[in-house]
C-alpha cells in the first residue's frame, strides 16, 4: 500500500491503507498543515489542493486515486508565498480567521486559470463551494478581481 | 469490461443428449514443449501486443484482490450469482498457463472457445467475439503470450456448483444456441476505415460484450445490438442512436474518449470503461482507434443526428450555472449542488472549459437510470482515470444516500429536458451496495 | 507510517521542513505571535523578549534592537484584535510600528483571570490599560533618553520610536541597551500618567495592514488543529445520544479492532461531569481513530431528554412567561400594570427564534498530555479562565499545574468561549498515563457537541395612550437557555430581583422612552438540560432586537406611523437613557443621530422601487447597554408570491462605535457580522430533535455562501468618544430590517427566525384569504 505521487514539486511516497483521505496524509503524514479539515465532506473547500493542477476537495479523496499525480498545496502553490493571489489576498486584506483562507486561494488560483477576467457569476459559480464562516466574501472577490488584474498586468507585460 | 458480465454466462441449467455430446465434445490436443521465444519474430511479436491490447487480455488475465498479481498470469476473482470464477493464466508456464499450448490449440480457443483439454470455456472469455479475430491476428497474438515470461500460479478454484460447472453440457449447449464461429468479412458497402474499426469492435475489442442487452441466458440479445445494458451496476450506454445524450457521439468525440478517455462534450471514461483507453487503446495505432470511432459514427448515425449539437451545447451552458450564481438561492438541493460540485462543474462561455466536465451535457444524467451518476459520485474518478492526472474525489463518505438523490433529482429536473428519475434514494442504496469496499475512510 | 522519500534531501524547501514547531520539548513559555516585515514568518516563540528587554509592565517590552514586543491575552480568531491592540499601546508610546511585534501568550499567573475574549469587548476593554502602559514605557524611555541626551525630559519629544532632542536623537533600542531602565508601575501608578489628547494620534484610527494576514496567506499560520507532539496518538470521541446524563452500558470494539491502526478506547471517567457518557477512540492516525469512533457499537442509557424537541422547549417558555413570579426583572418601573389596565389599546406579539449552530470552520479540537509535573492544553481558546478551573476539577489537579497554549481560532463566534472540548482530550490522555492524545471532533460531532443558541421566545406588549400612536407602557418578556448560567455563574447580572443572564436579555434593555417599562429574562430551565446554551456571535442581540425592531415596526404601521419617525420620537434620552460617559455619553441621542443619517443615506421615503421590493430598517445598541454601538440598519427586498423567496439586494449600516481604532478591521468585522445577520434571518438555523441539534453538517446546514452576498453600504460615524465594541453590532438589525422590509413589500409580518420561503408563502396564503 505504497502511493507514489509528486507533492508540490517533490517525489514523495507515503505508506498507508488506500482509502486514507488525502487531507491527512497531507497534513499529518506530510507536515503540511496549511491545507484544513473542515466538513469532511467536500462541501467547505479549507482542504482545497490541486491535483494535476485542478482544485480537488483532499479530505474525500481517496489516496489510490492521486497515484502518479502532481499534488499541489498552499505551501507549494509559489515557492515565496507571493503567487498573485495570495498577493491579492494580503493587498485586500482578505483572511480574517484565516481557516478556510488557504482552500479559498487554491480555488481562486484555479478559477484564475480557466476564467482569467471572472465575471461576479463566474466568482460566484466556481467559489460557491468555498465556505467562509468569517463571510469575508466582499474581500475575497475584490481580491479575485484584483489578482486576475495583476495577473493580466503579468502576461501582457 | 467483459469481467463484469461472468455472470451472465455461467447460470444455465444442464442438458442431455447424446447427439448434443457429440457436438459438445472436442477432443485434447496434445501438449508441446515450449516453444523458445526466440522461435517468433519480433515482429510477429510486436504486432501481438497489439492484438493483446485490443483485446484488453491483461484486463481480464490479472488479479486485484489479495494484493494484486502479476500480468497476465490470471487468477483474476469474477462473482457470479452462482459462485467464484477465476481467469486462467496466459503466461507461457508449462504446468499453470500455457505454456504446453501449441498454436493450433490455442487458435481454437479463440475460435471456437475451447481449451487445449477439449474442455468448454465459459463464456465469460468472449470467444463468440474473438471468433472474428483473423488468423493472423490470432498467430501473432499466440507469438507474444509465448515470449512473455512464464508465470507459475495457479489460479484459485472455481466455485461454481454442480451442475453449472459441468462445462460440457451448460457452456456447450449455450454454444449450441448462441454462438457463431466464423472470422470477420469485410462489408463491400464501406470503406477499408469503416470495417477496419468493424473488424477491432466487433472482434479483437468485444465492445458488444457490454453495450449490448443479453438474453436471459446471457447471450447477446440479436436485433438489439449496441442498446446498451446494465454491467456490475454501472451502465455501459448505447452506442447506437438511442444513445441519449443532447450531443451526439461524432467521430472526433468517440475518437478523444477511446484515445484520451475524455469526449468534450459528453464526459470521461470511468469505472469500467476506464481501462479501455487509459491502459489499451492508448497503445493501438491512432488509425486503429480512429477507425472504431469512425465506426461507431456510423452506427449512431452521428452525420443524421448531429445538427442539433450546437443548439444543445448553448443550451447546456446557459443551464450550468442555475442557481450557482447570485442572487440568492432557497433551493435546498441547488445549494447542496453548489456546496459538493458547482466548483469543479460550472461552466460559463461558449463551450465547457477542459477539465470542468459539464453535467448538462453528461451521458451520466441523459440515461434512463442514475447508475452512472450515482457510480461515478461514490467511487470518483482516480487521476488515472478520465482525464490524466486529475481526480475526482469519492463522496462515498461525503454525500448520504439522500444527498445523492437530492442532487440527482437535481441535476435532472434542471439540466435536462427528461423524465424525473424515480426511487432515486433506494437506487443511491443500491448503488451503494454494489461498492464492497468503500473507496474512502471517512465519517460523515 | 508516513515515509518522506527524497524530501529529507530536500532541506532547501523551507514549506516541507518548516515544522518547527512541533514542540518535542517546548517548555512553559510564551508561545506564538505576529512579527512585523521579515520577521513576519515566526509563529514562534521567536516573539518573546530576551533578557535583555525592558518591561515597563506586563502587557510590553522594548528590546535593545528596538523591537517592540507587545502581549495580547485576546484569541485571535479573525478581528486581528492583536493589530488593533498593538496599534494602541504602539501609538501612545511612540513607536515605530515597523519593529511591533505581538505575543499570543499562554496562561500562567502574571495574566491571571484575563483570559476571554468575546463580547466584542477587547478594544473597549483594553484601551484605556493598553494606552496607560504605552504611557509608561514612552515617559520612562523619554526620561532615560533625555539622560543620555544631556537634556531633561521636557526638551524631547518621543517620535517612531526614536526621542528628539534639538538636533540629537536616540533610538528606544539603543536606550535600552545603554541605560538599562529598569523602573516599572504599578497599575495605580500607571492611571495616574497622562496620555496622549486624541490630536496627537498617529495610528489610531488609520489604515493598517493587519500583523496575522500574512501567514494566513500562505499555510504558515498555526491553528489548535495543527499541533503536533512527539509519540502523539489520535482521538475521536463516540458522541452519546444526550449531552447530559448519559451513561455507557456497554462498548464492544470487535468491529473497531479490524481497523488498521485502532489502538483502543476509553470510557471517560469526568469528575467534572461536562462530558458525561463519552467514549473516545484511540488511533495511531486520525483516519484510523476515525473510522474506529464508527466502528465501535456503544450502548448507553440516555439522559432524560432524549424526547425533548424544539417545540417542547419552546412551549415550555410559553408556559414559563404566563407565571408572573418566574424570571427576573430588569427594568420593572412603576406604574406598568396600571398604565395597561387603562389603556386605549394593547399591542401584543410573540417572536421566536430557532436554534443556531455555530459552525466555526475549524472543528472543535484539542491536544492534551501530562509532562513534567504539568498539564499541557494545546487548544484555540476564547475563555482559558473559565475552563482552567473546570480543567482543573475533571483532572483532579490544581490549576497550577495546568497550563494553556494559545494558538489561532479557525473561527470563534463564541463557540470556543466554552472550552469543555479541552476537557475530554485531558481526560483521554489521562486515560493513557498522560501520554499526549490530540482529539479532533469531526463535523458531525461538533456539531452534536455544539453550545448552539438557544431557541428563544420573546412577547411584547405595548400600550397606546389615548391619542392610539404613543406607547405609554411596555412589558417585554425573554426567554431563552442561559449560557451563562450553565457555565459560568459568575457572570450572571444583577437585576432587581435576582440574577440573569446578560447574555440572554441584552437588547431588550432599550433605549427607547416607552412609559413605564418591565423587561423580564427567563432561563428556560428545559433549553439548560437539554444542551449546553451557548455564547453565539452577538448573544442575545442576535435576537432581541429581532423581537423588538420587528414590533416597533408593527406597532408604527398598526398606528399608521413612519416606522423612521416613531422610533425618532421615542429617543427622548431622558432617565436611564440620557447615557453617561465615557461608554454611553449622549445616550439614545446617538441611537437617534444613526436612525436619522440611515434614513437620509437609503433615502426613506423617497424612493421608488418595483413590485413587491421594499426597504425597512431596525436600529440596536449593539452588544450590551453599558458598552453601546450605536447601530442603524436597512435592508432592500424582494418578495417572490408564487415561492415565498425573500432575496436580500442591498443592506445599509451606520454605525457610531466612538473612536475606530483600526479603520480597516472594523470594516471587515462589520462586513461579516452583516453577512452573519443575512445568513441567520434568511439561511440558518436548525433545531432540537430527539435531544439533540437536527443539522449534522453542511448537506443539511446551509449558512450563506459567496453568492449569496448583497451589495453592501457600510458606514461608520466619525466619533472621539471611548471605542466600543465592533464584533457583534453588524449582526443585530439584519434580520429585523428584513423581516420590517417584507411586511412593506408585500404585507406579511414574520415572527419567527430564520425566514424560510414556506413561512413567508404560508402567511401569504393566510394574508390574502
Amino acid at each position: 500500500m505504497t502511493t507514489k505521487f509528486e507533492l508540490n514539486g517533490q517525489p514523495v511516497s507515503v505508506d498507508a491503507p488506500d482509502d486514507t483521505p488525502l487531507l491527512w496524509i497531507i497534513r499529518d503524514e506530510l507536515n503540511l498543515t496549511g491545507t484544513k479539515f473542515g466538513c469532511g465532506i467536500g462541501e467547505c473547500g479549507a482542504c482545497t489542493v490541486h491535483v494535476g493542477g485542478r482544485a480537488t476537495r483532499s479530505c474525500i479523496t481517496p489516496l489510490s486515486s492521486i497515484e502518479g499525480a502532481a499534488i499541489t498545496t498552499i505551501e507549494g502553490l509559489d515557492p515565496e508565498g507571493n503567487h498573485v493571489v495570495q498577493v491579492a489576498w494580503r493587498d485586500q486584506q482578505v483572511p480574517q480567521c484565516g481557516y478556510c483562507q488557504s482552500g479559498q486561494i487554491m480555488q481562486a488560483a484555479s478559477l484564475l486559470k480557466d476564467y482569467p477576467q471572472p465575471s461576479d457569476d463566474q466568482i460566484d459559480g466556481v467559489m460557491g463551494g468555498s465556505l467562509c464562516r468569517c463571510m469575508t466574501y466582499v474581500r475575497i472577490r475584490k481580491a479575485i478581481k484584483d489578482a486576475a488584474g495583476k495577473q493580466g498586468g503579468a502576461t501582457n507585460g | 469490461m467483459l469481467k463484469r458480465i461472468a455472470a451472465i454466462a455461467v447460470g444455465l441449467g444442464a442438458a442431455g443428449g447424446i447427439g448434443f455430446f457429440a457436438y459438445a465434445w472436442y477432443p485434447a490436443i496434445a501438449p508441446v514443449a515450449r516453444p523458445a521465444p526466440s522461435s517468433f519474430s519480433p515482429d510477429a511479436v510486436k504486432r501481438g501486443a497489439l492484438v493483446a491490447a485490443g483485446g484488453y487480455c491483461a484486463e481480464c488475465h490479472t488479479r486485484t484482490d489479495n494484493g494484486g498479481g502479476p500480468v497476465m498470469a490470471g487468477d483474476y476473482k469474477m462473482e457470479t450469482p452462482f459462485g467464484d470464477i477465476f481467469s486462467s493464466n496466459l503466461t507461457p508456464d508449462p504446468e499453470t498457463g500455457i505454456g504446453n499450448w501449441s498454436e493450433a490449440a490455442f487458435k481454437r480457443a479463440m475460435n471456437l472457445g475451447i481449451a487445449r483439454d477439449g474442455s468448454q470455456l465459459y463464456p465469460a472469455f468472449p470467444f463468440d467475439h474473438f471468433t472474428k479475430v483473423n488468423d493472423q491476428d490470432v498467430s501473432d497474438l499466440y507469438a507474444y503470450l509465448m515470449s512473455q515470461p512464464a508465470v507459475h500460479q495457479e489460479p484459485r478454484k472455481n466455485t461454481v456448483p454442480f451442475p453449472i460447472n459441468i462445462r460440457i453440457t451448460g457452456q456447450g449447449f449455450w454454444k449450441l444456441l448462441f454462438f457463431k464461429p466464423g472470422r470477420y468479412q469485410n462489408d463491400p458497402k464501406h470503406d477499408a476505415e469503416w470495417n477496419r474499426g468493424a473488424y477491432l469492435a466487433i472482434g479483437d475489442a468485444h465492445c458488444g460484450a457490454c453495450h449490448t442487452p443479453r438474453n436471459l441466458l446471457g447471450a447477446e440479445k440479436s436485433g438489439s445490438e449496441y442498446d446498451g445494458a446494465v454491467i456490475d451496476g454501472w451502465i455501459a450506454p448505447p452506442l447506437n442512436e438511442h444513445n441519449p445524450t443532447p450531443v451526439v457521439w461524432t467521430e472526433e468525440e468517440l475518437f478523444q474518449y477511446l484515445r484520451f478517455g475524455v469526449a468534450p462534450l459528453h464526459g470521461s471514461a470511468a469505472g469500467p470503461m476506464s481501462p479501455v483507453p487509459h491502459s489499451f487503446l492508448s497503445q493501438l495505432p491512432e488509425s486503429d482507434v480512429r477507425a472504431i470511432a469512425h465506426y461507431y459514427a456510423d452506427v449512431d448515425h452521428a452525420a443524421t443526428r448531429s445538427s442539433g449539437d450546437a443548439a444543445a451545447v448553448t443550451r447546456a451552458m446557459q443551464m450550468s450555472g442555475r442557481n450557482l450564481t447570485g442572487p440568492q438561492t432557497q433551493d435546498a438541493d441547488a445549494r447542496l449542488y453548489q456546496a459538493a460540485c458547482g466548483a469543479c462543474h460550472y461552466n460559463s462561455g461558449p463551450a465547457p472549459v477542459s477539465g470542468r466536465p459539464e453535467l448538462a451535457l453528461n451521458n451520466a444524467l441523459w440515461l434512463d437510470e442514475p447508475n452512472n451518476l450515482y457510480q461515478v459520485m461514490l467511487h470518483g474518478i482516480g487521476a488515472k482515470e478520465g482525464q490524466d492526472g486529475i481526480a475526482m474525489p469519492s463522496f462515498y463518505a461525503g454525500l448520504t444516500d439522500h444527498d445523492m438523490a437530492r442532487i440527482a433529482a437535481y441535476l435532472r429536473r434542471t439540466r435536462t429536458t427528461l423524465s424525473p428519475w424515480t426511487d432515486l434514494e433506494k437506487k443511491a442504496a443500491q448503488a451503494r451496495a454494489t461498492l464492497k469496499t468503500p473507496p474512502i475512510n471517512a465519517s460523515h | 507510517m508516513g515515509k518522506l522519500e527524497q524530501l529529507a534531501k530536500a532541506g532547501n524547501k523551507p514549506q516541507l521542513s518548516r515544522r518547527g514547531f512541533l514542540m518535542t520539548a517546548a517548555g512553559a513559555g510564551l508561545m506564538f505571535g505576529f512579527a512585523r516585515k521579515a520577521q513576519a514568518a515566526q509563529t514562534m516563540p521567536s516573539a518573546m523578549p530576551t533578557e535583555a528587554a525592558f518591561e515597563p509592565n506586563i502587557w510590553c517590552a522594548i528590546a535593545p534592537d528596538g523591537s517592540v514586543n507587545v502581549n495580547i491575552v485576546r484569541a485571535e480568531m479573525g478581528q486581528h484584535v492583536g493589530t488593533a491592540l498593538a496599534r494602541i499601546i504602539a501609538d501612545e508610546m511612540e513607536a515605530d510600528w515597523d519593529h511591533i511585534k505581538i505575543t499570543e501568550v499562554d496562561t500562567g499567573p502574571k495574566f491571571a483571570g484575563k483570559f476571554v475574549t468575546g463580547g466584542s469587548w477587547s478594544v473597549w476593554d483594553t484601551w484605556d490599560t493598553f494606552r496607560q502602559a504605552g504611557a509608561a514605557a514612552r515617559t520612562i524611555l523619554v526620561e532615560e533618553g533625555a539622560k543620555l541626551l544631556g537634556t531633561t525630559p521636557d526638551k524631547c519629544t518621543a517620535r517612531n520610536g526614536i526621542v528628539t532632542a534639538g538636533s540629537k536623537t536616540i533610538s528606544y533600542g539603543d536606550i535600552v541597551a545603554q541605560a538599562k531602565p529598569t523602573r516599572s508601575f504599578t497599575p495605580e501608578e500607571m492611571a495616574k500618567l497622562p496620555l496622549k489628547p486624541a490630536s496627537e494620534r498617529r495610528m489610531i484610527g488609520k489604515e493598517v495592514a493587519a500583523l496575522d494576514i500574512p501567514d494566513k496567506t500562505t499555510g504558515k499560520a498555526i491553528y489548535g488543529i495543527d499541533v503536533k507532539l512527539d509519540g502523539m496518538v489520535y482521538g475521536r470521541p463516540k458522541m452519546p445520544p444526550t449531552r447530559y446524563e448519559a451513561k455507557v452500558v456497554s462498548v464492544d470494539d470487535t468491529e473497531a479492532k479490524k481497523i488498521p491502526g485502532y489502538i483502543r478506547y476509553v470510557v471517560l471517567e469526568d469528575p467534572s461531569d461536562i462530558v458525561p457518557g463519552w467514549v473516545v477512540a484511540l488511533g495511531k492516525t486520525y483516519p484510523a481513530a476515525m473510522r474506529a469512533a464508527d466502528a465501535l457499537k456503544v450502548q448507553w442509557t440516555p439522559g432524560p431528554t432524549i424526547k425533548v424537541s424544539e417545540a417542547d422547549i419552546i412551549d415550555h417558555a410559553r408556559t414559563l412567561g404566563k407565571d408572573a413570579k418566574n424570571g427576573t426583572h430588569v427594568f420593572n418601573d412603576d406604574g406598568v400594570d396600571a398604565t395597561f389596565k387603562s389603556a386605549a389599546k394593547v399591542i401584543t406579539a410573540e417572536y421566536t427564534c430557532a436554534s443556531v449552530a455555530h459552525y466555526q470552520l475549524e472543528p472543535l479540537n484539542a491536544v492534551a498530555r501530562h509532562i513534567d509535573g504539568m498539564w499541557e492544553i494545546h487548544a484555540g481558546n476564547q475563555w482559558q479562565s473559565l475552563v482552567l478551573p473546570q480543567l482543573s476539577k475533571a483532572l483532579q489537579v490544581p490549576e497550577e499545574q495546568i497550563v494553556m497554549r494559545s494558538y489561532l481560532l479557525g473561527g470563534g463566534f463564541g463557540r470556543r468561549l466554552n472550552g469543555d472540548y479541552s476537557i475530554p482530550a485531558a481526560l483521554a490522555s489521562k486515560a493513557i498515563g498522560g501520554a499526549p492524545v490530540k482529539l479532533i471532533l469531526t463535523r458531525s460531532d461538533d456539531m452534536a457537541f455544539d453550545s448552539i443558541r438557544s431557541p428563544s421566545l420573546q412577547t411584547i406588549s405595548v400600550a397606546l395612550d389615548s391619542s392610539g400612536k404613543k406607547i405609554s407602557a411596555m412589558n417585554y418578556t425573554a426567554t431563552a437557555g442561559w449560557p451563562t448560567q450553565v457555565m459560568a455563574p459568575a457572570f450572571l447580572a444583577k437585576g432587581l430581583d435576582g440574577k440573569y443572564d446578560p447574555f440572554a436579555l441584552s437588547g431588550a434593555d432599550h433605549w427607547y422612552e416607552t412609559g413605564p417599562t418591565r423587561v423580564r429574562a427567563i432561563s428556560n430551565d428545559l433549553a439548560n438540560r437539554t444542551f449546553r446554551p451557548g455564547w453565539l456571535r452577538s448573544v442575545s442581540a442576535g435576537w432581541t432586537p429581532w423581537a423588538l425592531e420587528s414590533f416597533i415596526d408593527e406597532v408604527a404601521h398598526a398606528t399608521g406611523q413612519d416606522p423612521v419617525e416613531l422610533r425618532l420620537s421615542m429617543f427622548t434620552a431622558t432617565g436611564r437613557n440620557a447615557g453617561e460617559a465615557p461608554n454611553s455619553t449622549n445616550g439614545a441621542h446617538r441611537q437617534a443621530a444613526v436612525v436619522q443619517k440611515l434614513a437620509e443615506k437609503i433615502g426613506w421615503g423617497k424612493t421608488q422601487l418595483p413590485a413587491d421590493t421594499a426597504l425597512g430598517i431596525a436600529t440596536s445598541f449593539g452588544q450590551e447597554r453599558g458598552m453601546p454601538t450605536w447601530t442603524a440598519g436597512a435592508a432592500q427586498v424582494h418578495v417572490d408570491r408564487k415561492t415565498g423567496i425573500v432575496t436580500c439586494q442591498k443592506l445599509w449600516l451606520v454605525i457610531d462605535a466612538g473612536t475606530i481604532v483600526d479603520p480597516g478591521g472594523a470594516l471587515a468585522q462589520t462586513e461579516g457580522a452583516a453577512l452573519w445577520g443575512l445568513s441567520m434571518a434568511l439561511f440558518e438555523g436548525t433545531e432540537i430533535v430527539n435531544g439533540t441539534i437536527k443539522a449534522t453538517n453542511l448537506n443539511n446546514y446551509t449558512p450563506l455562501r459567496i453568492p449569496d452576498v448583497p451589495d453592501m453600504d457600510i458606514e461608520f460615524v466619525e466619533s472621539a468618544e471611548k471605542p466600543m465594541g465592533l464584533g457583534e453590532p453588524g449582526v443585530t438589525v439584519i434580520a429585523p430590517a428584513i423581516g420590517n422590509a417584507i411586511f412593506r413589500a408585500v404585507g406579511v409580518r414574520m415572527r419567527h427566525l430564520p425566514m424560510r420561503p414556506a413561512d413567508v408563502l404560508r402567511e401569504l396564503n393566510n394574508h390574502t384569504v
